[in-house]
């Protein structure tokens, strides 16, 4: 059963929202990450971007990879990174809050070592994923 | 052994309907020990300074659920917060956000009461037990599944805490999806189906953006944040589940 | 002038803790075309049920019997009890705790799945259901919960009963002030059970909420109806000195200790050693709460106990507990404990000294628990119905809400079946006199006394004059402190004169509850020439005189003046009046016993 859909009855002052989000730093960094998400967003485009050069061919390749070595696209990676580390930060430490009660044991898993877990399955993700990437280098 | 009281300013938002336009803050000046809670600092106020200010108390030990306010602009129960944390700086009391105020520290539980009492929040044996038969048998291990979620004392912290509910006071809230999912969670309990509809609809889970301050704020750590986000992966195996036509949850 | 808003209940229930959720539910339960209007002036959560800890008696053990909480209960409390009532009682609990246990309670469990039990203060054997140390918020919200499935119970909540209406010596009744909106309703009924709670808050230092102030048992007395027992209030041993918080019982039925200032485990010199082997049924830290409050008092006396800001204590040691098995069992304690006193129990002992907790009496009512005035019922603990004598033993409190929850609930049901309905013009006379009384109050512009300096002279002169020791000079000038300040109470003079949510005139209406039952309370003492379970005299009746005072005290209420004490028999049945012997005394008795048999 549903409960009724109208708005709570009418008793009482009612406080605007407006600005809610300065009012207290925890919604100031759940803005932020959020923002980051944006940021996941424009690189996935980039990326896109590069893809279809790539099928266009070699010049239109070369083109892709100079527009991607030029100061202003190395500031706009160093800005992005810095939200991919903010993003994955805020999303690891929601994780665990997404999955149900584990137990190891017959012992309860801490919220801390599932975030921990994602961390170091990330770090080895990266890590791997760099050195396959150097390994295929002609 | 007799310990000189310190003392510290207080500064209440006040409502009177049908006084006041708008809320106004008003300053008080109260004595505190080391173990004087916040609750007692406004029992000071009402007794000897000004009779009129309006706030619910009643247990003092963080179990009623009564005394929830916003203190320096976190949602907080008066009788588990300490003066002496504040000093010797001034504290902020007001009433928790994004619920209506009826008068000062008062707010509108209206609609919290109201939601709980259309969530099935009861146990629905999955078979008929008469008391002859005795109890049912559940493990320790069954009970730890849900008696997190059986801890809420209803303070409605969560609700001040989450902008979600601000923003839209038809979400169900944190609270409440705490106390379904305690109940979905209950080995004897057999009305997962019944409450699917509540926790798979728009102003179910699908409201909720996981922003998590309503588990940092809990004084009990229920976390209805994972009761609630947990629900959104049962949530949506559900709906696939019906859409491929396999018995699913709900009808 | 607004018209009287009026609605039409078949039973309406005073109180929504558990004893009042209990009734709402067996009354709906047993016809469900009957209005249960149910009244609290609390959403039901926070009523004071949620703040027990230790637990809920029911006999379950092999090696437990009926007979032998009959008798733990009738021992503790000196004899005082109803036994044919203690008899049903007992019988009564253990299906009451499996309802409980069936409606979704999350009683703490052995491996195997079934309900564990503990040992608790005054019992021989392990009969205390518990849920962690929240079985009281547990219960309640069980209730509540569970009450919700019911369309036939109508929720009055934040509604503040301000009196009984009675017509042609019948209960028909109760006006109550919706709080938000300062309007006043008439809820008509053919059966009214009270079920609002003890009365601690008149005495300074308590573990009770704020809510916990006798106003159904002043509602009831003020309609003519007695109060009994009322001398006996019962102190608990382990509370935090200036709040007066609860430390559960159950710290001492997991192994807790309590030591004096020299580290010694002083119950051993009050008839409760000898202190080893430890933990032991009815022994030292385990014995009944009257004898440990009392054994504070002496060492107090002695000067043996530790100083704190807040006043005198001693130590409650549950270091030897580890830090895994206080988290486990005793959450709750080590919250308070690090919140207000900056201690982890793991490491430090818990300064405690006994505090105000549990009315015994109330109103008088019968097995069934009808009171003398026809149509009104009342359950819990602001009832007498005749379990708890002297002295309540712990987890009796919790087991008797559903019990008696129960009966009142039922018994209301039918009698409101067949009660006649008419003539309401003189229930809306009588609604109208109760709203202009009320109501004067917050209009009074000449008044010249302080609401909370008459609230705490009275919790100081109770401290004073019916604290755990008593003699007659001291209760004398309670007694007549109490007639000063009924007397100073006609000034009250309000700060606040809105009439929505104005709370300052709600607890000016509690104080004036408070100090008749209060006085109630101290002329009762006053009159009973012996001691007794939880009335302790050092004045000359320092022993039980069963020839005189094996007896209730009635109060019966007297407009302004003192209350008039009368007398009441005790239903003796299968137990003549013992000695109680706790400790090596009570084992000796015992095994002589056994081989007796």
């Amino acid at each position: 059963m549903i409960p009724p859909v109208e708005a709570p009855r009418g008793r009482g002052y009612r406080r605007p929202m407006a600005g809610w989000w300065r009012r207290n730093p925890y919604f100031f960094w759940y803005m932020v990450r959020e923002v980051t998400a944006v940021g996941v967003a424009v690189y996935a485009l980039v990326l896109l971007a590069g893809v279809v050069c790539l099928a266009r061919g070699e010049p239109a390749w070369n083109g892709w990879l100079a527009a991607m070595r030029s100061p202003v696209s190395i500031a706009l990676h160093l800005l992005l990174l810095a939200g991919m580390v903010c993003h994955a930060w805020s999303w690891f430490d929601i994780m665990p809050k997404t999955m149900p009660m584990l137990f190891v044991g017959g012992k309860r898993v801490e919220a801390s070592t599932i975030t921990r877990a994602g961390w170091v399955v990330a770090v080895v993700a990266a890590i791997a994923l760099y050195v396959v990437a150097r390994m295929l280098r002609p | 052994m007799t310990v000189e009281p310190r003392h510290i300013e207080i500064e209440v938002l006040r409502y009177r309907p049908g006084t006041d336009a708008e809320p106004v803050w008003q300053s008080f000046r109260v004595p505190f020990l080391d173990d004087t809670s916040v609750l007692e600092g406004l029992q000071a106020i009402k007794d000897d300074q000004d009779g009129s200010l309006s706030f619910r108390w009643s247990c003092r030990m963080a179990i009623c659920g009564s005394c929830g306010m916003m203190i320096d602009g976190v949602p907080r129960l008066a009788c588990h917060t300490f003066l002496r944390e504040f000093f010797p700086g001034k504290v902020r009391v007001a009433p928790l956000d994004h619920l209506p105020i009826e008068r000062d520290l008062v707010v509108s539980a209206e609609d919290f009461v109201r939601k709980l009492e259309g969530i099935t929040p009861w146990l629905v044996p999955r078979e008929a037990r008469t008391l002859a038969q005795g109890e049912h048998l559940q493990t320790p291990r069954q009970l730890e599944q849900f008696r997190q979620y059986a801890g809420c004392i209803n303070c409605m912290l969560c609700y001040a805490a989450c902008p979600q509910y601000g923003l839209d006071p038809e979400f169900i809230g944190p609270g409440l999806m705490a106390l379904i999912h305690r109940y979905n969670e209950d080995s004897r309990d057999g009305a997962r189906a019944e409450r699917m509809e509540l926790i798979n609809a728009e102003q179910g889970v699908w409201s909720c953006t996981a922003v998590g301050y309503c588990s940092v704020v809990c004084p009990k750590h229920v976390d209805p944040a994972n009761a609630v986000n947990q629900n959104k992966v049962n949530g949506a195996l559900d709906w696939v589940k019906q859409r491929v036509g396999l018995k699913g949850a709900s009808k | 002038m607004l018209p009287l808003e009026t609605f039409k209940a078949d039973v309406a229930i005073v109180g929504a803790g558990g004893a009042g959720l209990r009734a709402a539910i067996a009354a709906a339960e047993l016809d469900p075309s009957l209005t249960v209007a149910l009244v609290s002036k609390v959403y039901p959560m926070r009523s004071h049920t949620v703040a027990a800890e230790g637990g809920s008696a029911g006999v379950v053990q092999a090696h437990d019997s009926l007979q032998q909480h009959f008798d733990d209960t009738v021992t503790g409390g000196d004899w005082l009890c109803e036994q044919d009532v203690v008899d049903y009682f007992v019988a009564q609990c253990t299906p009451e705790m499996i309802q409980l246990e069936h409606w979704g309670c999350p009683w703490s469990r052995k491996e195997d799945g079934h309900v564990n039990v503990r040992a608790f203060g005054g019992m021989k054997i392990e009969r205390t259901w518990f849920a962690a140390d929240k079985t009281g918020f547990h219960i309640l919200h069980t209730l509540f919960q569970t009450s919700l499935k019911y369309p036939s119970i109508r929720r009055f909540d934040e509604h503040f009963a301000v009196d009984l209406v009675v017509d042609e010596g019948r209960c028909r009744g109760v006006v109550a002030l919706d709080i938000a909106s300062g309007r006043f309703v008439l809820i008509e009924a053919g059966a009214v059970v009270i079920a609002t709670g003890g009365a601690g808050r008149v005495f300074r230092e308590n573990t009770n909420g704020g809510i916990v102030t006798g106003d159904g048992m002043s509602l009831a007395y003020r309609h003519g109806v007695p109060l009994r027992d009322m001398e006996f209030m019962q102190y608990h041993p382990t509370c935090m000195p200036g709040t007066g918080l609860l430390f559960t019982e159950a710290c001492r039925g997991e192994g807790g200790l309590l030591t004096n200032k020299d580290g010694y485990r002083y119950l051993q010199d009050y008839g409760l050693g000898p202190p080893d082997p430890w933990p032991r049924k009815k022994a030292m830290e385990l014995g009944p709460r009257d004898r440990l409050s009392q054994a504070f008092w002496h060492e107090d006396r002695k000067g043996r106990t530790v100083q704190t800001p807040h006043g005198s204590a001693v130590n409650l040691d549950l270091r030897h507990l580890g830090a895994k098995k206080l988290r486990e069992r005793l959450p709750l304690i080590c919250e308070l404990a690090e919140e207000f006193l900056g201690i982890d129990p793991a490491n430090s002992p818990i300064p405690v000294r006994p505090a105000v907790h549990y009315t015994m009496g109330g109103i008088l009512v019968d097995g069934r628990t009808a009171s003398p005035l026809p149509g009104l019922y009342a359950a819990g603990e602001c009832s007498s119905v005749g379990i708890h004598g002297a002295n309540r033993l712990g987890s009796n409190s919790l087991a008797e809400l559903s019990v008696f929850g129960r009966v009142a609930g039922e018994e209301a049901a039918r009698f409101a079946r067949t009660a006649r309905r008419d003539d309401n013009a003189a229930l809306a006379t009588q609604a109208g006199d109760a709203i202009a009384l009320a109501t004067a109050m917050v209009r009074r512009t000449d008044g010249t006394e302080r609401l909370a300096a008459l609230r705490r002279e009275m919790a100081q002169s109770m401290e004073d004059g019916c604290g755990i020791f008593r003699t007659g000079p001291e209760m004398q000038a309670t007694c007549d402190k109490l007639a000063e300040l009924r007397e100073r109470y006609a000034r009250v003079r309000l700060d606040d004169v809105s009439t929505a949510w104005n709370t300052e005139w709600l607890n000016a209406i509690e104080l004036g509850y408070q100090l008749e039952v209060a006085q109630a309370i101290a002329h009762s003492a006053l009159e009973r020439e012996e001691s007794r379970g939880a009335h302790q005299r050092l004045d000359g009746f320092t022993q039980r005189d069963d020839v005189r005072f094996l007896k209730h005290t009635l109060a019966h209420r007297d407009g302004a003046n003192a209350p008039k004490i009368g007398y009441g028999d005790v239903t003796i049945t299968r137990s003549p009046p013992g000695t109680r012997a706790y400790g090596a005394a009570g084992e000796h008795a015992e095994a002589a016993l056994g081989a007796a048999k």
